[in-house]
């Protein structure tokens, strides 16, 4: 394939997936080329979603410090609770519903905490899924819709990244909706919706397919670039006509169209790859190297020519039912030196202010102790970090950390959530540059909420 | 039966089992479980095709075998084999790793996935092998999670469950699976406390149903979900998770002899030797003491604990989801992503009867009783869906061969052999992006009803759970991992060995390497049951004519090429 053709498969690979589906897409297509058609931004922005799989105990995240505050959670927490000595107070959050009250990060978050501090990162207090804004009572007379599937790990993720009407099986998230709105705008589609770390419902669109990025960059297939494996002749060609041509069994011709993309992507990347270079030193860590590969995507921008990306990166393990204590921590110390490193490289690459980073999780824990652990529930806090974020603050409604409070829907400490993932979502994608009209395609439900904006990211940047 | 060419090891095992079952023959009723009147005589694409569906992939000798005893009679002889042959996981563990821990000797973690890979690719009784797989992957554990990374004997054991049960009934599979202490690790309810109004450990409950057992929603029978007014029904809700909860606390630690519930055990610093493989015991000082109300299920207060457990497994097994919710991952494990509600209501039927009979009245299986999987295998085998070739013809038809599975099908078809004898193959996350006993989370590797955006699939509404690991780094690293690994295997050597453990020998492709298209019929037939397109062969068959005879290494080259190309090939990567 020449290199002006395989530009031209680039840029039509997204669409190409819709040619022979049936109507429904059709219809996503008109749609996309129209609203395509009034952004078309000059400058460049990234969000990068940075889920913590399994349930962030998020209570161990951020943390009362007042006295009362304090005392309140300690004894809710019993053995699960933090010493004050192990936290790091926030300074000088205006946030109302904080009323005096100080809260903290856990120690291993001191990275978190210097970025915070220089108001590059901010917190948002008791996010979770909601289908409409939802009271206490309304929630336990069950007189308003409910998210399917509460505390089930998947469909929870689903509902994050998706909507929060939406069950496990569900196939466009938000991530992917930006994507289809800006992809038009990226001289390379296909580098819109990235993910370093396992496919994500989050990037995948309408027509916006998500690519995948491996620990080095993107893998080729080493077969179709030699035309003389084991001693054969013009292997190479025969090899692609096999592997990616085009074939009529539905399961066949969708792994094709895989290896198809896979191999054309490959090789736009690694080309545009080579000519960047960061230095900013990642951890070693799965989530460093993650963080690493989409520093050097965002590197590689123009050689891309891209100007709006989505991407997903990930770290597990918090499923936190046993060994809380002494599990949660590290997994803060592994996040924190990541993100760390990833801001300190958007500086080297100057573009402290286009990338925002945000995290997400399946969903909050209980906040009391199931003897050493927690266990699933629903709203949680969440971090923002980049340049464009409005930091050294707190933002949302911060509850009352006490069994039987306020925000507690059972008795164990669970948050019904009061703001809505869709908000979350909503004030991200203003940021990156979707209009008021386009935002209840992008984020399905949203016009559900009075509030669209949470306002923890900068205007005009 | 000697004139079927019958491995030595698997002849003797046949034998013996049957001597053991019913002092000769296999085929006729055995205490009026299974009756044969009539084998069904398959060819060689048709017992290569069940043989895909059944095993970790066919060779020339299962063939034979299938096309000589008939579909029915080899389906009874693999369900009748003992494990004589192989051993337990657990046996192969302490051989390599004996207990206590000999001076100088590390534990880790890679004799779990040797054993693996040994039963996988020659143990004669494959179909075991193969359904004990697929309930390891709805019931997962996994060596991601840090303390099971240290458990090779718990991890070898808790395989051993599926193995034993694989013929055996799924009520025994899920007692085993709640009381295994590496479940007990995996999903924390190991040393779960419901005493002192303690708040109890909420993940197994959760999981044990939604996962295990029934699932989220109401289920016909067919596994359509129940709709009223168009939305599916949750089959419990958070007071449902919360009082179950209480059902799994005071289970910890194990001994071996007489239960010995102490404190010191129940928290772990009294150990028993065997502590990781023995089933976890009941601490009555540590359970809740409440009275528990789930799923139309009422336990009374002060019930003991190992009643109320009973009572538990019992509701489980007698809930209306369960026959459609594991006979519907089972099919899609064996046979087909998107099974017919038509063949799930048969397996479902059987499942829940304890009882198979095929639509000729020519076969029969199964002791009656609910969760039989004698029956429930079967039916899911005998299926028409799974058996005519007609419905394999649809284009939807089949399911992408999971990452594990394509490698032994390569395996078996090389006859490949372990040069140490203990299949030394290890994590495969980098080249397969799968490794058995390895999944990210208890939700495995692929869910049963992911759905790949933006494919012919999610428009035609269609489930494709394996193309969840299935992504451009993944499809490549295949194809680059199987370039190697058809030409020199794979495996780490043992000491004093040099090269890769596991190889390729390809004994018969290189009596077939001077004719191209015997070779390659000869991989068509095992790989894709000879499914490859007109234009697949011939284009494998071209290429691997120009390699010509005279070439030095051409044999090895030309095998080596067609097993490539075959590998990659769209025909062996959707199996139908």
């Amino acid at each position: 394939m020449t290199q002006a053709s395989r530009r031209q498969f680039l840029r039509t690979a997204s669409a190409l997936s819709i040619a022979g589906a049936a109507t429904p897409w059709a219809l996503n297509l008109a749609s996309i080329g129209a609203a395509a058609a009034q952004s078309a931004p000059s400058d460049y922005k990234a969000l990068v979603c940075l889920f913590l799989y399994g349930g962030n105990d998020h209570s161990n995240t951020i943390v009362p410090f007042d006295v009362h505050g304090y005392s309140q959670y300690a004894s809710a927490r019993t053995n699960l609770a933090l010493p004050q000595s192990a936290l790091l107070p926030l300074e000088a959050p205006t946030n109302a519903s904080l009323s005096g009250r100080q809260v903290a990060m856990r120690v291993e978050m001191a990275p978190l905490k210097a970025l915070y501090d220089a108001g590059r990162a901010a917190v948002l207090a008791n996010v979770g899924t909601l289908v409409v804004p939802t009271t206490m009572e309304q929630y336990r007379a069950r007189s308003v819709p409910l998210p399917p599937s509460l505390f089930s790990h998947n469909d929870q993720q689903s509902n994050w990244q998706v909507a929060p009407t939406a069950r496990e099986g569900n196939r466009v998230g938000w991530g992917g909706r930006m994507g289809d709105l800006f992809a038009a705008g990226n001289q390379y589609p296909s580098f819109t919706c990235i993910s370093a770390s396992g496919v994500a419902v989050l990037l995948s669109g309408a027509s916006t397919v998500q690519m995948q990025i491996g620990s080095n960059g993107a893998v080729r297939v080493n077969a179709l670039n030699t035309q003389t494996l084991f001693g054969g002749r013009d292997t190479g060609t025969a090899l692609r006509a096999l592997m990616t041509g085009e074939r009529t069994h539905t399961l066949e011709k969708d792994y094709n169209a895989l290896v198809r993309r896979s191999t054309e992507s490959a090789e736009a990347l690694n080309s545009a790859l080579a000519t960047v270079n960061v230095t900013t030193a990642f951890p070693t860590t799965s989530l460093g190297t993650q963080l690493r590969n989409v520093a050097r995507v965002i590197a590689a921008r123009g050689a891309l020519g891209a100007r709006r990306q989505v991407f997903h990166v990930s770290i597990g393990g918090f499923d936190q039912h046993s060994g809380l204590v002494n599990g949660h921590g590290p997994l803060w110390t592994t996040i924190a030196d990541a993100v760390a490193a990833f801001d300190a490289a958007l500086a080297e690459l100057g573009l402290a202010n286009n990338v925002t980073l945000f995290s997400a999780s399946d969903f909050g824990r209980t906040l009391n102790s199931n003897g050493d652990g927690s266990d699933h529930s629903w709203g949680a806090h969440h971090l923002i970090v980049g340049g464009a974020v409005k930091g050294r603050e707190v933002y949302g409604q911060f509850p009352t950390v006490a069994l039987r409070g306020p925000e507690d829907i059972g008795g164990r400490g669970s948050l019904l959530p009061t703001t809505a993932v869709a908000q979350y979502a909503a004030t991200l994608a203003t940021w990156f540059g979707v209009s008021a009209s386009d935002l209840s395609r992008t984020v399905p439900g949203i016009e559900r909420f009075s509030t669209t904006d949470v306002g923890f990211m900068r205007a005009g940047q | 039966m000697l004139r079927f060419r019958w491995p030595a090891r698997s002849l003797a095992l046949v034998i013996a089992a049957m001597v053991a079952a019913c002092g000769g023959n296999s085929d006729v009723p055995a205490g009026g479980a299974t009756s044969t009147k009539q084998a069904t005589q398959l060819d060689d694409a048709g017992a290569a095709r069940l043989l895909t569906q059944t095993t970790f992939g066919p060779t020339p000798a299962d063939i034979a075998n299938v096309r000589a005893v008939g579909l029915e009679n080899w389906i009874n002889r693999q369900m009748s084999m003992g494990r004589e042959a192989t051993g337990t996981h657990l046996d192969y563990v302490l051989a390599q790793l004996p207990i206590p821990t000999p001076e100088g000797v590390t534990v880790t973690i890679d004799p779990v996935y040797h054993s693996f890979w040994r039963q996988a690719l020659a143990a004669p009784d494959q179909l075991r092998q193969r359904v004990a797989f697929a309930l390891s992957q709805i019931m997962v554990t996994s060596t991601m999670d840090g303390n099971l990374a240290r458990q090779p004997h718990g991890m070898a054991s808790y395989l051993d469950i599926f193995a034993e049960h694989a013929f055996g009934n799924y009520r025994d599979i899920l007692q085993a699976v709640s009381l295994h202490p590496t479940m007990g690790l995996y999903l924390t309810s190991l040393a779960n406390r419901g005493d002192n109004g303690r708040t109890p450990d909420e993940n197994y409950a959760r999981e044990v149903m939604q996962l295990f057992s029934i699932g989220l929603f109401e289920l016909n029978m067919d596994g359509t979900p129940k709709l009223i007014n168009g939305a599916p029904v949750e089959t419990y809700d958070m007071d449902d998770i919360r009082n179950l909860a209480k059902v799994f606390t005071g289970w910890s630690w194990g001994n071996q002899g007489t239960p010995d519930p102490t404190n010191a055990r129940f928290s772990g610093s009294t150990r028993d030797a065997m502590r990781n493989v023995v089933p976890m015991q009941f601490y009555p000082q540590y359970h809740s003491p409440d009275a528990k109300s789930f799923l139309n299920v009422t336990i009374a207060a002060g019930t003991d604990g190992r009643q109320a457990l009973n009572t538990t497994l019992d509701a489980l097994m007698a809930h209306p989801n369960m026959p459609p919710f594991v006979v519907r991952q089972l099919i899609q494990r064996l046979v087909t992503s998107n099974p017919s509600p038509a063949y799930v209501d048969r397996a479902a039927v059987a499942f829940a009867t304890g009882r198979y009979v095929s639509a000729s009245g020519n076969y029969s299986t199964g002791a009656g009783r609910r969760g039989d999987m004698k029956a429930t295998i079967a039916a899911i085998v005998l299926d028409a869906q799974a058996r005519d070739a007609s419905v394999a013809a649809g284009a939807d038809f089949g399911k992408l061969r999971e990452p594990v599975l394509r490698l032994s099908a390569m395996l078996r078809a090389s006859e490949a052999t372990s040069q140490s004898n203990s299949y030394r193959i290890g994590v495969l996350d980098s080249q397969l992006f799968q490794t058995p006993l390895r999944a990210p989370s208890v939700f495995n590797y692929f869910r049963p009803g992911y759905v790949p955006p933006n494919t012919e699939l999610a428009g035609r509404g269609l489930v494709g759970p394996e193309f969840q690991i299935a992504h451009e780094v993944s499809t490549a690293s295949y194809a680059n991992f199987m370039q190697g690994a058809v030409a020199n295997g794979l495996g780490s050597a043992a000491m004093g060995q040099t090269g890769n453990d596991v190889r390729p020998q390809y004994t018969q492709a290189r009596s077939l390497a001077t004719d191209a298209t015997k070779l390659v019929d000869h991989l068509n037939l095992l790989l894709t049951h000879n499914s490859m397109s007109a234009s697949t062969r011939s284009t494998i068959i071209n290429t691997v004519n120009s390699i010509p005879v005279t070439a030095s290494n051409a044999a090895a080259n030309r095998v080596n090429l067609a097993m490539f190309m075959t590998v990659v090939s769209p025909e062996f990567l959707v199996h139908k």
